[in-house]
């Protein structure tokens, strides 16, 4: 009886605490002292978190009108779950991130506020024209680029030189280095291994490179079942074919530890690996290139970046709006301090990467800066069916043995039901 | 059976026992590791540190262990009594419909959470349960998982025991009460173990019910030192996982006490 | 006699409608209102962020032709062929080995298959794909001393499925074999001593004495685990995502893929509501089957 006493007496006082706790409500809706507030999601952590709060809190203090309130959620579920539900129930934030993944979904359902009303004089013209272009849709700037993150070939120099390898330059270089590299212990090379839009985005400039694309310009027709993607899927496949590519990685295949750790001799990765390979793997002697190129080919990379996008069924669109722009189009010195002390990407403003010029000579970013920032295309914005296809088209020539030739015809069909529906 | 055939058996028991947690060891020892050792086999004693633990104490998860602490213990509590007072009008009570409330209920169980997850935050939100305490508890309290477990052990208990309250001039509610509850701990221990753990591990529902970070439970604080989007740093993972898993470890090993003996055989002499 | 008869059952099923009384009121408001809504929502095109759009029985005939949906489904039921079988038999059948330990090294036993329990599911996952590594995991050394060449395991299509299960059985073994455990204890010593002098112990008295005893057990963790081998999730997203090239992507795991990463909601509704309907004909016909005869 005892026993039973005390998950009584437990469950009382518990209920008690309940009774207290519950009535202290927070709603992000109220207005505080006549101010606006404007609620703003993120999904950053640690350092980057940070300034962003920091970024917050300056700006409620640089005026009186409109609080701004940060609430930050973790990568994996924000954009997936978190935002999808407060959207479906009218409760998407004022201000949120948006990755490139997913830009496509939320303009076409008209999430997004037009932001060209709310750039300050002459800031629109500071942004790269790619940059603008690439989240315009019908004369409407959808969202706020801030951020382009560029990939490159990283590669362990003393596994390299045991080997005798150059680094490589082509494909066919690229290949036989990876065969030489691979090792019982040592993977030849860590290439994206899970379908999601990661995989796409480091496979695409492969396919740029020898002038292809996945859809026609004018975004009407499928351009997958073409000589050039066959290349691609079968070049990119082969990886995994002859087992130069692990299936699998201890550490998740955007992140360099695999290459920091000793796992692989190189790695496809891109500019935010700098500062853990300058911080937590000083000790290994890491060397960067521009991705190989194809035969006859051009050199390509590719740009992602996560953007800042304004509700446009918020109350509070123009606020919203103004945040963003103070936040990224204004003074300088925060995207610069965002993309060179925070983390290392590139601003998508002319401005700022004059401003910053030094920081983007210093070690390996040199290498960006010199021989891949001018080969850039930002990342394409497809619907999620068409991202799903070309995942789905890469899985089967990486782990189902199938040739660029087979899974084409199909995947193009679909790409272009996709595209008819739109 | 003799003890001497007892030996082997016991032996085997254990290797068994050893084998299942073998990868918690390499949870234990990655959380002491640097992180650029995380994923070696090899165990350099002299590159261990407690730093992973510093920086997981730096962390929202000890804030956290305390709304879980709240939230499994209130839930556990409350959806023992409920599922044990059901379980037992599906088992020995006879009432019109018992078939259909039966089945009513184990289907329930059979939704993926994915799909209610949308209309069941409207239902607690219009409930006015949003970001409180209440909106993590209350829709975590009904499930039909421990109501068909208490079935199915109340259809084995002794009528007996039943007909002696009765005959004591008990109501059917007072013999519950008063007997046959207080006899169902073979099948509440394992219940509440259960059920705690599950609610510890709950992440998709606090995740998605509550925006204010005061109400963190751990699993979002633990999701939050796990999500970076393109590094993870994982002694310091480990070592927060540890953290969050080192109630649960301490609840089993307080559980195991009350797991000794069956209670209802005993309860008849 | 006959009056007073009546009234007792009245009483007895006021009582047991007392006590569903809080069941069937939290269920109702928060799962089956939500089950109903999302029937409702499997009639409708909604992508979550746009108003609905009413289409009648379209997803249901979309999904009659969607082929990932139905191979998805096979994976789902292979998964359970090999998933519940093997955690019931195991199990039962340490359950039983505790149960004829000493109490100390019972306890030590019990304690020790448990453990894996209270780990997150992330977190558990995230270790075992260190020990499932190609290159140098544990196993992989392991084959290697035994002079079997390295496995891909998780990235290989023909062994992620397997390798996934192995990771929930070992989840939920040690849980498992505690409610055996448990009602095992209530099995009366005198069952034994009896069969004893009939020349029945060890095996045959499992099979004839404990087994049946535990039928009510039986069929509760049959259930149950059957029900919770068609909503596998967690470690399946953590291990592959549904790959390599979807050779685990089971049933609930497309459904999330279209949910949320296509958010096609309206969709993944219909689906949801095609998949309940299997796991409830099949517990349907497990309970049919188990039930008692009478």
């Amino acid at each position: 009886m005892k026993f039973w006493k005390s998950f009584v007496v437990m469950a009382m006082a518990l209920t008690l605490i309940l009774g207290g706790c519950s009535s202290s409500k927070s709603n992000g809706e109220a207005k505080d002292g006549g101010k606006v507030t404007v609620t703003f999601w993120d999904n950053h952590i640690d350092a980057e978190q940070k300034y962003l709060k920091d970024l917050v809190n300056e700006y409620n203090k640089s005026q009186d009108k409109v609080k701004v309130v940060y609430k930050g959620f973790n990568a994996n579920d924000y954009m997936t779950t978190k935002l999808p539900v407060a959207f479906a129930n009218n409760e998407g934030p004022d201000v949120f991130m948006i990755s490139p993944g997913d830009f496509t979904k939320y303009a076409n359902a008209g999430i997004m506020a037009d932001l060209n009303p709310y750039f300050p004089d002459g800031a629109k013209a500071d942004f790269q024209e790619a940059a603008i272009n690439a989240v315009t849709i019908d004369n409407k700037v959808l969202a706020l680029p801030f951020e382009s993150e560029l990939v490159g070939l990283y590669y362990n120099k003393k596994m390299l030189a045991d080997a005798g390898v150059e680094v490589p330059k082509t494909w066919d270089e690229l290949q036989a280095a990876a065969k030489k590299l691979t090792t019982d212990k040592v993977s030849g090379i860590v290439l994206p291994q899970e379908k999601d839009a990661y995989l796409n985005f480091i496979w695409y400039p492969f396919l740029w490179q020898q002038g292809g694309n996945v859809i026609s310009e004018d975004g009407k027709k499928s351009n997958f079942n073409s000589p050039e993607v066959v290349k691609a899927l079968d070049f990119w496949g082969s990886f995994f074919q002859k087992g130069y590519a692990p299936a699998k990685t201890p550490f998740g295949s955007s992140d360099i530890g695999n290459l920091g750790t000793g796992k692989t001799a190189m790695q496809v990765s891109g500019t935010w690996a700098i500062s853990a390979i300058e911080s937590k793997y000083s000790n290994m002697d890491i060397g960067l290139a521009p991705l190989p190129v194809s035969e006859g080919g051009q050199a390509k990379t590719v740009a992602g970046g996560w953007k800042l996008a304004a509700n446009a069924h918020g109350k509070h669109v123009k606020e919203a709006s103004d945040f963003i722009m103070w936040a990224f189009a204004e003074d300088p010195s925060r995207p610069l301090k965002w993309a060179t002390e925070v983390k290392f990407a590139y601003p998508a403003r002319n401005s700022v990467i004059e401003a910053g010029e030094e920081i983007y000579n210093k070690g390996l970013r040199k290498v960006f800066t010199d021989e891949m920032y001018d080969t850039l295309t930002p990342e394409p914005f497809y619907g999620p069916e068409i991202v799903d296809v070309v995942g789905d088209s890469l899985q089967k020539v990486m782990f189902s043995k199938a040739k660029g030739s087979d899974v084409v015809k199909e995947a193009d069909q679909k790409i272009q039901d996709a595209l008819d529906k739109q | 059976m003799g003890t001497k055939r007892k030996i082997p058996l016991s032996i085997f028991a254990i290797i068994c026992g050893i084998f299942m947690i073998l990868p918690i060891y390499f949870l234990v020892i990655g959380s002491f590791k640097m992180p650029n050792d995380v994923f070696e086999l090899e165990v350099n004693f002299s590159h261990l540190t407690f730093d992973n633990f510093r920086a997981a104490f730096e962390t929202p998860i000890i804030r956290s262990i305390w709304n879980s602490l709240l939230v499994s213990t209130v839930v556990t509590v409350v959806a023992l009594i409920f599922h044990a007072m059901s379980g037992y009008a599906l088992a020995r009570l006879e009432f019109p419909g018992k078939t259909f409330v039966f089945g009513w209920m184990i289907s329930t169980l059979m939704v993926p959470f994915t799909v209610i997850m949308i209309p069941l935050y409207m239902v607690t939100k219009n409930l006015g349960m949003a970001n409180s305490y209440l909106g993590l508890i209350i829709p975590m309290i009904f499930n039909a998982y421990g109501i068909f477990l208490f079935r199915q052990f109340y259809r084995d208990f002794p009528k007996e025991l039943e007909e002696a309250a009765y005959m004591e001039g008990l109501s059917i509610a007072g013999a519950f009460f008063r007997i046959v509850l207080p006899l169902s701990k073979p099948i509440i221990i394992p219940l509440t173990i259960g059920f705690f753990t599950a609610n510890w591990n709950n992440y998709l529902w606090p995740l998605i019910i509550n925006q204010n970070e005061k109400l963190w439970v751990v699993q979002v604080a633990l999701a939050n030192v796990i999500g970076a989007e393109h590094e993870t740093q994982w002694t310091l993972v480990l070592a927060a996982a540890l953290v969050c898993a080192l109630p649960m470890f301490i609840l089993f090993f307080i559980m195991q006490k009350y797991l000794v003996e069956g209670v209802k055989m005993t309860g008849i002499k | 006699m006959k009056r007073r008869g009546n009234r007792k059952k009245r009483i007895e099923a006021l009582t047991a409608y007392g006590f569903l009384l809080p069941n069937l009121v939290g269920l109702t408001v928060f799962v089956f209102v939500p089950m109903v809504y999302a029937f409702y929502v499997s009639l409708n095109d909604w992508n979550l962020l746009t108003p609905k759009v009413f289409i009648g029985f379209d997803n249901y005939i979309q999904m009659s032709h969607d082929k990932d949906w139905w191979q998805a489904v096979g994976r789902t039921f292979k998964f359970t062929i090999i998933y519940v079988p093997s955690l019931f038999c195991l199990s039962l059948f340490f359950a039983a080995v505790c149960n004829s330990l000493s109490q100390r090294v019972e306890n030590v036993t019990r304690t020790l298959f448990l453990l894996p329990f209270a780990i997150t599911s992330v977190i558990s996952a995230a270790i075992w794909m260190f020990l499932y590594d190609p290159k140098d995991g544990i196993i992989n050394q392991f084959l290697n001393l035994v002079g079997i060449d390295a496995q891909q395991f998780l990235g290989s299509t023909s062994q992620a499925m397997i390798s996934i299960i192995v990771v929930v059985i070992w989840i939920n073994l040690g849980y498992n074999m505690m409610i055996f455990l448990a009602s095992m204890k209530e099995i009366p010593g005198e069952f034994y001593e009896a069969a004893k002098i009939d020349g029945a112990t060890g095996w045959k008295a499992f099979q004839h004495i404990t087994f049946p005893l535990l039928r009510e057990t039986s069929v509760f963790i049959l259930v149950v685990t059957t029900i919770g081998s068609f909503q596998v999730f967690d470690q399946i997203m953590v291990m592959t995502k549904g790959g390599p090239a979807n050779s685990t992507q089971v049933g609930v795991l497309y459904i999330y893929h279209q949910a949320f990463e296509v958010l096609n909601m309206g969709y993944a509704s219909a689906l949801s509501v095609v998949l309940f309907l299997i796991i409830f004909i099949l517990s349907l016909v497990q309970l049919r089957l188990t039930a008692k005869k009478d």
